[in-house]
């Protein structure tokens, strides 16, 4: 706040003039939509304030009525009760004090640590920034997960779709990428450098159990990385409204951090529900429903919301990762195809991977990053630039050699090449790898270091090289990390360590 | 219940054929239009008709009056003074009417149509409660 606005702040107080407010008369409440006679004066999205302090938005402005979606308690609201326009949009508080707490829909804080000390606010919805503000996605956003990171690359302001059932692991990809982030910042923080520029991570729950939001606060404590998160939690016990204006109070979180030359991260987690919720508030306020029952605007429902994030030249940036459970893998379902065409890639999960063992069960086949290889440090590229096609080949051919056993030397090799990367690929939740960690694990797979291995061991020799490299060659990794490339004498020098971690070996 | 499009249509023609010259709602239009509806109702429509009919002229007559609430004793000449106001600040010939209110506790409160004036000490008290959370 200025020191204007504080001064006319305190005026306002003393001030003994009337106050003017347009009002209106509650006729109808359910499920978080009122329907209120009067409000002649109300604009769209304006917020209207109910008895006992709740506190509405005008979605739907009739002749002589009005429907707003109520967000707070509702049980106290009857029928002619009293409703005043404010004159104001709906804010949220922003800011650094958010990091590391737990709020609602509208930014109280619900964790039991006391009340926010937020100097600013910043309007719920607000428009995504223009063409000319932009500026194209290059720096890359580490997930630290080693499928994702040399095959499906994600940049900073980049919007990629996490997609699959039930159940295959899309919370556990963007939690991973939260933790991968906290872990960086932790080391950039620490190094001093003026140049590193830390990502803050924002986690939207929308209509999940209450449960599930412990779980992930709690995995997100243990490994140390809440002190960089918000959480916004709109459960499914919570009114539909404030479910659907959930993602939106995080983006306007977000903003703050992209506005203030900062770099943040936001998980929708999902979207799917978030729709619903829409649907449920559209059906009620009686706007006409159209395809499985949603109104006509669903598509703008997610890509105004989606388009907020941005990387903004002179300024930060705000990553968005959306989640959508699909429906039996179905991704042609209405809402999964809004998504996927609003967004810059995805990357889909699926079950028959997941059951198999393969995790994260990403489908490489169908995940795609638009951005691409601009996102990606140059020594991902050169260890990993080819292995989207390898792997593309292998299950390609795993599917053709099931029908025969006669295979000539040359697809069998392809066939061991491919079902190596996949087990290389396999990693555990909550355990992302450092990017440098990453390349020396893949420059020793494509330098056939596990060639001569069993197929089940590929996993843990690869994580036994990242324990060799991070005890023994702490000053080779930091080298990959600041120089971001692979160069003739890093090469030589990691051929030299690859080769002393290989005598540790057992023979096979 | 809502009532339906062609009700609200239907109401508003006769909304509009109710007002006089001077664009406000005529007492004796009003009057020859219900006895018109008694004589000729519209089919099945008589009742969403009315009521949609009734909400229209509810509103434009509030529109044109200063419902007054009092804490204390207002004098009549303070109530002239608001209406006068009130006209010079709509454009329109806005007409007063007081009722006193105890619950108050003090100051005045004046609507007219959907906009309220609260000058009224609960409403401040509402507001620092509101406030202090």
């Amino acid at each position: 706040m200025s020191i204007i606005e504080q001064i006319e702040a305190q005026i306002t107080q003393l001030s003994t003039r009337a106050t003017k407010r347009n009002t209106g008369t509650i006729r109808a409440v359910a499920d978080g939509v009122a329907t209120i006679d009067g409000l002649s004066a109300v604009m769209y999205n304006e917020m209207v304030r109910f008895p006992g302090g709740a506190i509405g938005i005008a979605l739907n402005l009739g002749e002589t009525e009005v429907g707003t979606i109520v967000l707070g308690d509702i049980s106290q609201l009857k029928e002619g009760d009293e409703v005043q326009t404010t004159g104001r949009l709906l804010s949220v508080p922003v800011g650094k004090t958010l990091l590391g707490r737990v709020v609602d829909a509208l930014g109280n804080p619900v964790d039991g640590k006391g009340p926010l000390d937020a100097k600013e606010t910043y309007p719920v919805e607000r428009i995504a920034p223009g063409i000319i503000a932009r500026k194209s996605v290059s720096q890359a956003l580490f997930t630290g997960i080693m499928a994702i990171d040399s095959m499906i690359p994600i940049g900073r302001g980049q919007r990629e779709l996490i997609i699959g059932d039930r159940g295959t692991g899309k919370t556990a990809i963007a939690i991973d990428t939260i933790i991968n982030q906290a872990k960086i910042n932790k080391i950039g923080l620490a190094s001093g450098d003026p140049k590193f520029r830390p990502v803050y991570s924002i986690y939207v729950a929308v209509g999940q159990k209450n449960s599930n939001i412990v779980r992930t606060l709690s995995t997100l404590e243990a490994a140390g990385a809440l002190d960089y998160t918000i959480i916004v939690a709109a459960p499914a016990a919570d009114n539909p409204a404030n479910q659907y204006i959930a993602p939106y109070a995080g983006a306007a979180m977000g903003e703050w951090f992209m506005e203030n030359d900062m770099d943040a991260l936001i998980v929708y987690d999902d979207l799917s529900k978030h729709a619903v919720a829409y649907r449920q508030i559209c059906l009620i306020l009686k706007r006409p429903s159209g395809r499985e029952a949603y109104p006509g605007d669903v598509f703008y429902l997610h890509s105004r919301l989606l388009e907020r994030a941005a990387r903004l030249d002179g300024k930060g940036s705000l990553t968005a990762l959306p989640i959508v459970e699909t429906q039996a893998g179905d991704v042609s379902a209405y809402i999964p195809t809004n998504i996927i065409s609003i967004t810059d890639g995805q990357i889909f999960l699926e079950t028959d991977l997941f059951n198999q063992g393969t995790r994260p069960a990403v489908s490489v086949g169908l995940s795609v990053s638009r951005v691409g290889s601009a996102a990606q440090i140059k020594a991902t590229k050169q260890v990993g630039g080819k292995l989207k096609g390898e792997l593309a080949q292998f299950r390609e051919l795993a599917a053709f050699a099931q029908f025969g056993s006669d295979l000539d030397a040359r697809t069998k090799a392809q066939l061991d090449r491919g079902s190596r990367i996949v087990e290389l690929f396999k990693q555990p939740a909550a355990a992302p790898i450092p990017i440098e960690q990453q390349v020396v694990t893949l420059w020793a797979m494509q330098n056939g270091y596990y060639d001569d291995l069993a197929l089940k061991t590929v996993a843990p020799a690869a994580a036994s090289l990242r324990k060799f490299f991070t005890a023994r060659q702490t000053a080779l990794l930091d080298e990959i990390r600041t120089q971001a490339k692979l160069d003739a004498t890093t090469e030589a020098r990691l051929k030299t360590a690859a080769d002393e971690w290989k005598t540790t070996q057992p023979k096979t | 219940m809502k009532p339906d499009k062609a009700s609200r249509q239907l109401a508003r023609q006769l909304y509009t054929l109710s007002l006089a010259a001077d664009g406000r709602v005529s007492p004796e239009r009003v009057t020859g239009i219900l006895a018109c509806l008694e004589k000729n109702p519209p089919p099945r429509r008589h009742l969403p008709t009315l009521k949609a009919f009734r909400a229209l002229v509810a509103t434009a007559l509030a529109r044109g009056e200063a419902r007054i609430e009092h804490a204390g004793p207002v004098s009549a000449a303070t109530i002239q003074t608001i209406a006068a106001a009130m006209t010079a600040r709509y454009g329109r010939p806005i007409a007063p009417s007081a009722k006193p209110n105890p619950a108050l506790l003090a100051g005045i409160r004046v609507r007219v149509g959907d906009d309220l004036y609260d000058t009224s000490v609960s409403a401040r008290l509402a507001g620092l409660a509101a406030r202090e959370g």
